[in-house]
């Protein structure tokens, strides 16, 4: 079962399909990312990381390189 | 440090029913079942991948329950008549325990849905109801018929004595509560129609 202490929440603006396959590369490379997950159903486009070292600060960093919104979803 | 919280777990997926069987899947969200359950989204995160995952895991849990309460009992060697007694005890039991799973049901068979629902149903129940049957026709206690023509005799009287008790009312209005005396008396009648 996956610890639930290493799975990262985030709202996000990825909001389409295609913002998905834009950042599939960038998340699919990051050998620290377990599992990755965004939600495109849901108003606030949840990104679901599973990662045992990244910190949220560490993925928001990441995120905002790659010019999306994301901050820690509460 | 995040606790797995198995409380929490379960009023999500309570909530997640109730919902699904009120509003259907279109209207449905991550964020309306969070607001239902007075939690954060983001607690519903850490169990679920996404709105997707939530429903099929909930569905895949329920499906494999509703078949063990179906044929719960249900020895294949029982003559026809208590046979079909045992699925009604266990069917009429079943949706009175879980009034929100019945419109759940109703709104997964005409969902994309419906597909998870038969592959996690379908084995064990199958089975037992197959052997089950089996015997009965080969001991000729039951007329051959097409098995939709079967199930509509067989059930459907059943269900729907459970959706004017649920509705409270019968189709001209009268008030309606379904007892045990009525549920038995409209079973006879079905196993006289069915019976060689």
């Amino acid at each position: 079962m996956t610890n639930i202490d290493h799975i990262l929440l985030f709202k996000t603006n990825i909001s389409s399909f295609a913002d998905k396959q834009a950042l599939k590369p960038v998340l699919d490379g990051n050998s620290r990312i377990k599992q990755w997950n965004i939600d495109l159903n849901d108003c606030d486009y949840v990104l679901r990381i599973e990662s045992d070292t990244l910190s949220a600060e560490q993925v928001i960093h990441l995120i905002n390189h790659h010019g999306f919104e994301c901050s820690e979803l509460l | 440090m995040r606790t797995r919280n198995s409380d929490k777990q379960s009023l999500v997926k309570q909530k997640a029913i109730e919902l699904l069987g009120r509003d259907g899947f279109e209207g449905f969200s991550v964020n309306k079942l969070a607001k239902a359950c007075n939690i954060s989204v983001a607690t519903i995160y850490i169990y679920y991948k996404d709105k997707d995952d939530l429903i099929i895991s909930i569905l895949n849990e329920e499906s494999r329950r509703m078949a063990e309460s179906m044929i719960r009992d249900l020895d294949p060697q029982l003559s026809f008549e208590a046979g079909l007694r045992q699925q009604w005890k266990n069917r009429y039991a079943y949706m009175m325990e879980n009034p929100s799973l019945g419109r759940f049901f109703d709104q997964v068979r005409s969902s994309t849905y419906q597909k998870h629902f038969l592959d996690n149903f379908m084995g064990l129940f199958q089975s037992t109801i197959h052997r089950f049957m089996r015997n009965v026709l080969d001991r000729g206690e039951v007329r051959e018929m097409p098995l939709e023509v079967y199930w509509s005799v067989a059930f459907a009287p059943l269900y729907s004595l459970i959706r004017f008790h649920f509705e409270g009312q019968s189709l001209v209005g009268h008030p309606f509560q379904l007892s045990d005396e009525v549920l038995w008396a409209t079973f006879d009648l079905v196993v006289k129609a069915l019976k060689a």
